[in-house]
């Protein structure tokens, strides 16, 4: 059925196309200059940001047809996606654990090893994206090391009402309804989505399903008050709440236990703001923020013995942050928060006990503008825990615009990740595999201490008497680009990016049991470094035709590995399982990290609301096992293979306010059940829309 | 011409000590060439099937092995000093200690096998003292890595096992594979084949006859 229609439309499309001769978009820049607010905590014209930021508006993220956060945020250079505990995003090589992801700039919590799924976002109520890479603890805090991901929404929608239904492959349904009120000083905005997949199967004879039956709702509320000239408030609600159905094979010593049931996830954020100017030159906002994220897992093993698993993260914030211009071409902000959070896990010694931390925050960062080629900005930001180091996170940024085409930033900064709850109170036995255990460094000594009295310690090592209060983990990032738009028709940008990276945490074994099982803690030992450059560029065709497209390179490395391959400690193994010494030319560097990742994208529109739009997805090979006896990844390791996918969408709008829109993702049906579990084969998608916009 | 002379005078002197070389050579030290074997598949403990409770299960009984025949020993043989290893999964017995009568021992040396031409005079041997044992077991603490995710062991690259066999003398030993022809399994192996295929040691050694710690290749 999507198939007919499909290629229908592609014989349609093509006539649509010669057919229409009115000039659209003269140049790239016909909205204007974008305003971004994520990488200096204020709202900043893109023009003038002194670093990097990535923006995806609203008609790019609807155009390719994009409904969860994972589905856009893959077209974009620097980022991949992960997989494993829900689909993460790596950012310029660093882990997902490594970028703070915020809605309207409070952060999202809930992470399961380090990862937030980003299949809980729904963007059909986003107003853009906004990515800020480097390096951006100055501004906000853990989690910011390697970047920002700013999710914004807005109360102010032009929409009374929409309405779209989505319905794909694998009986994938997606409904979505907008409705929004303003009147002159009062705007509401709502949001609600039901999206349900019977999830796929890509494993040839096997029931298996790679992505499981999914349930989600998600609903946003959004109000807007403007009191009077100087005062106003907002509030945000929003809940998403989802029902996957779990079949989870656990296999310990090739035996595989099959367990069946329910993984249940409910993330809820409330926030209110309240904006106020003192006069133009100085206003402060008032921010406070809960976020409560529960998951649980309940299955039934084969044998009918029940597993559950649960996780409660409650965080609440409150925070001050006001800015102040001092003259024309110097402004400051200064902020002040304080953080309270604590998570009740099943993993942790008790589920009744709420394991808990707090932190104390300032910050302030200064923009000087000392000529007006010229913007610089230093920032610097002080966290106090209480559960572990506290940590300093300075930032110094500038732009410098050479002449109207092109422009250079430079920016050096420092990122920070606190030890997270898991890697502090962890109490976990595998009894499903080998019953080992993995116990938080909180409390590592005194669970093994205790242990040891009742003669179950076979034996410790040097590891544990190492344990001591956890660092947080820090790096420098340092990133120069070059923007230059030789015409209004052409945009060019390159950039350069280094980040060392010290106290990594790491799972380290500290003892064994009487049994031999091993026991593990968690310890900042690692050093890594990622480098890499990125280019990117857009071009005007023609009036209707753009083409844009970007490409990363990236290398990086564990220092300490390196250290010891230069030192001839490391060895490999050849074609007939020989031991060999490990040359540098074969080190790889850190796992799940791809050299090469590429895309490309062209996209036709025109004034009659016809758009079409195809894209080609590239990341070269990555290395996911060490299969070749030493605990370094080289060229004789297992490799997940390079791949590409390609995409494309295409829709009108009528002018009576319906919509419709195909498209068609992995149209070239590349399938690695093992290595990208969240890349179904070739799926297609319909949607219809209708909408009422306000005349104006 | 005083040129050609003098390299005449050269060539003589040299070809006079060649000379004076193989003379002494051939007197006294009895040459013991040693080479390397290799042993494929020898089979330590396979898994039978699965229990009731699906748990795989084996006959847990030892290969013993002598590396100076090259040949298995017969397990009735197990209290002599007719062999030198004993395997039994992923656990390697030495002739001595807790594990048998005779002169056995044993320690693990990081490097190359054949960057590893005399055992130094200053190694310690180890001997079994049951449950801890002179090829120390566990995973990355003896001969090889267990990965829990994956099921599957994979020997460290850069291991040699030093061996003193039954009789007090010398050998080293590298182990390619505990897989059945040697292969190494992929991750995406089947569980069954990642069971069935295991305990099958493939290794090559050199032995030392003469009871030096000296290797010659």
């Amino acid at each position: 059925m999507f198939k007919k229609l499909l290629i229908l439309l592609f014989f349609i499309i093509p006539q649509c196309l010669f057919s229409q001769a009115q000039f659209v978009k003269d140049t790239l820049f016909a909205s204007g200059d974008s305003v971004v607010v994520s990488a200096t905590r204020s709202e900043r014209k893109l023009s003038n940001s002194t670093v990097p930021v990535t923006l995806i508006n609203a008609q790019t993220i609807q155009q390719t047809g994009s409904i969860r956060l994972t589905d856009i945020l893959k077209e974009q250079t620097g980022l991949t996606m992960t997989s494993g505990f829900g689909a993460g995003v790596q950012l310029q090589g660093l882990n997902p654990d490594y970028t703070i992801i915020l809605i309207n700039g409070e952060p999202l919590v809930g992470r399961t090893a380090g990862v937030l799924d980003l299949n809980r976002i729904a963007l059909g109520n986003i107003k853009k994206i906004e990515i800020v890479k480097g390096p951006s603890s100055s501004l906000y805090g853990s989690e910011a090391m390697a970047g920002v991901i700013n999710i914004i929404t807005d109360a102010t929608s032009k929409i009374p009402l929409e309405a779209s239904l989505r319905m794909g492959t694998y009986n994938t349904k997606d409904i979505i309804l907008n409705n929004g009120l303003r009147s002159k000083s009062v705007f509401y905005q709502g949001f609600y989505n039901y999206y349900a997949t019977d999830g796929y199967s890509i494993r040839p004879s096997s029931n298996n399903r790679i992505t499981t039956p999914i349930n989600r709702l998600t609903t946003s509320q959004q109000f807007k008050f403007n009191i009077n000239d100087r005062t106003r408030i907002l509030l945000n609600a929003r809940l998403t709440d989802e029902t996957i159905k779990s079949n989870i094979a656990v296999s310990n010593g090739g035996v595989t236990i099959n367990s069946n049931g329910n993984e249940h996830n409910t993330d809820a954020n409330l926030s209110a703001t309240l904006n106020y100017h003192f006069t133009p030159n100085l206003k402060t906002s008032f921010r406070s923020y809960l976020t409560n994220y529960i998951s649980k897992q309940d299955l039934l093993t084969i044998s009918g013995a029940p597993y559950n698993d649960l996780l409660n993260h409650l965080f609440k914030r409150i925070e001050n942050q006001t800015d102040w211009t001092l003259r024309k071409n110097l402004n400051g902000i200064f902020g002040m928060g304080a953080v309270w959070e604590g998570v009740k896990s099943s993993r942790y010694d008790s589920d009744k006990l709420r394991k808990e931390n707090t932190i104390q925050y300032g910050f302030t960062q200064w923009e000087w503008t000392p000529i007006n080629k010229l913007i610089i900005i230093g920032g610097i930001r002080f966290d106090k825990n209480a559960s572990y180091a506290s940590a300093w996170s300075p930032k110094l940024s500038m732009l410098y615009k050479l002449n109207p085409s092109h422009k250079i930033r430079l920016s050096i900064g420092q990122g920070f990740k606190a030890p997270d709850f898991r890697q502090l109170y962890l109490d976990f036995t595998n009894a499903a595999a080998g019953n080992y255990s993995v116990f938080g460094s909180a409390q590592a000594q005194k669970v093994i201490g205790q242990l040891s009295s009742l003669g179950q310690i076979g034996g410790l090592y040097n590891n544990y008497y190492l344990l001591k209060a956890l660092q947080p983990e820090s790096s420098t990032g340092m990133h120069l680009s070059w923007e230059w738009t030789p015409t209004n028709k052409t945009f060019i940008s390159t950039q350069l990016f280094r980040n060392d990276i010290t106290n990594l945490i790491e799972v380290q074994q500290v003892g064994t049991y009487i049994s031999g099982a091993q026991i593990f803690s968690y310890l900042n030992i690692g050093r890594a470094f990622t480098q890499g450059a990125e280019l990117e560029f857009k071009q005007n065709i023609n009036n209707h035709l753009v083409l844009s497209g970007g490409y990363q390179y990236l290398i990086t490395g564990d220092k300490d590995q390196i250290a010891q391959i230069k030192a001839g400690t490391v060895y490999t193994r050849n074609a007939s399982n020989i031991s060999t010494r490990l040359t540098m030319s074969d080190y790889i560097g850190l796992p799940n990290v791809s050299k090469h990742k590429a895309q490309l994208k062209i996209n036709y529109s025109n004034d009659k609301g016809l758009f079409a739009n195809f894209r080609i997805i590239y990341r070269s090979k990555w290395a996911v096992n060490n299969t070749n006896g030493n605990q370094v990844y080289d060229n004789g390791d297992d490799f997940a293979k390079s791949y590409y996918s390609l995409h494309s969408s295409m829709g009108k709008e009528f002018n009576n306010g319906i919509a419709v829109q195909i498209g068609a993702d992995n149209i070239n049906n590349y399938i690695d059940a093992i290595h990208l579990p969240n890349l179904a084969g070739r799926t297609y998608f319909i949607n219809l829309k209708y909408q009422i916009k306000y005349k104006n | 011409m005083k040129k050609q002379l003098l390299k005449i005078g050269f060539v003589l002197v040299a070809a006079i000590q060649i000379v004076a070389c193989t003379k002494s050579e051939i007197m006294p030290i009895p040459v013991v060439t040693v080479s390397t074997k290799v042993v494929k598949d020898l089979i330590a403990d396979t898994v039978l099937g699965l229990t009731s409770t699906g748990m795989p299960y084996s006959a847990g009984k030892y290969t013993f092995y002598s590396l100076e025949n090259n040949a298995i020993v017969p397990s009735t043989d197990s209290a002599s000093a007719k062999w030198d290893l004993a395997f039994m999964s992923t656990r390697i017995l030495t002739n001595g200690g807790t594990s048998g009568p005779a002169l056995g021992g044993a320690f693990i040396y990081s490097g190359l096998f054949d960057d590893l031409k005399t055992i130094s005079t200053d190694s310690i041997f180890k001997t079994d003292n049951a449950p801890t044992y002179a090829i120390t077991t566990g995973s990355g603490k003896g001969w090889y890595t267990y990965d829990q995710l994956t099921s599957l062991i994979t020997p460290l690259a850069g291991r040699v096992l030093v061996i003193r066999t039954a009789s007090g003398k010398f050998a080293k030993l590298e182990i390619t594979s505990y897989y059945k022809g040697g292969v190494t399994l992929p991750v995406s192996a089947s569980d069954v084949e990642k069971l069935t295929k295991q305990r099958y040691y493939n290794f090559r050694y050199t032995y030392q006859s003469n009871g030096s710690k000296v290797f010659l290749n």
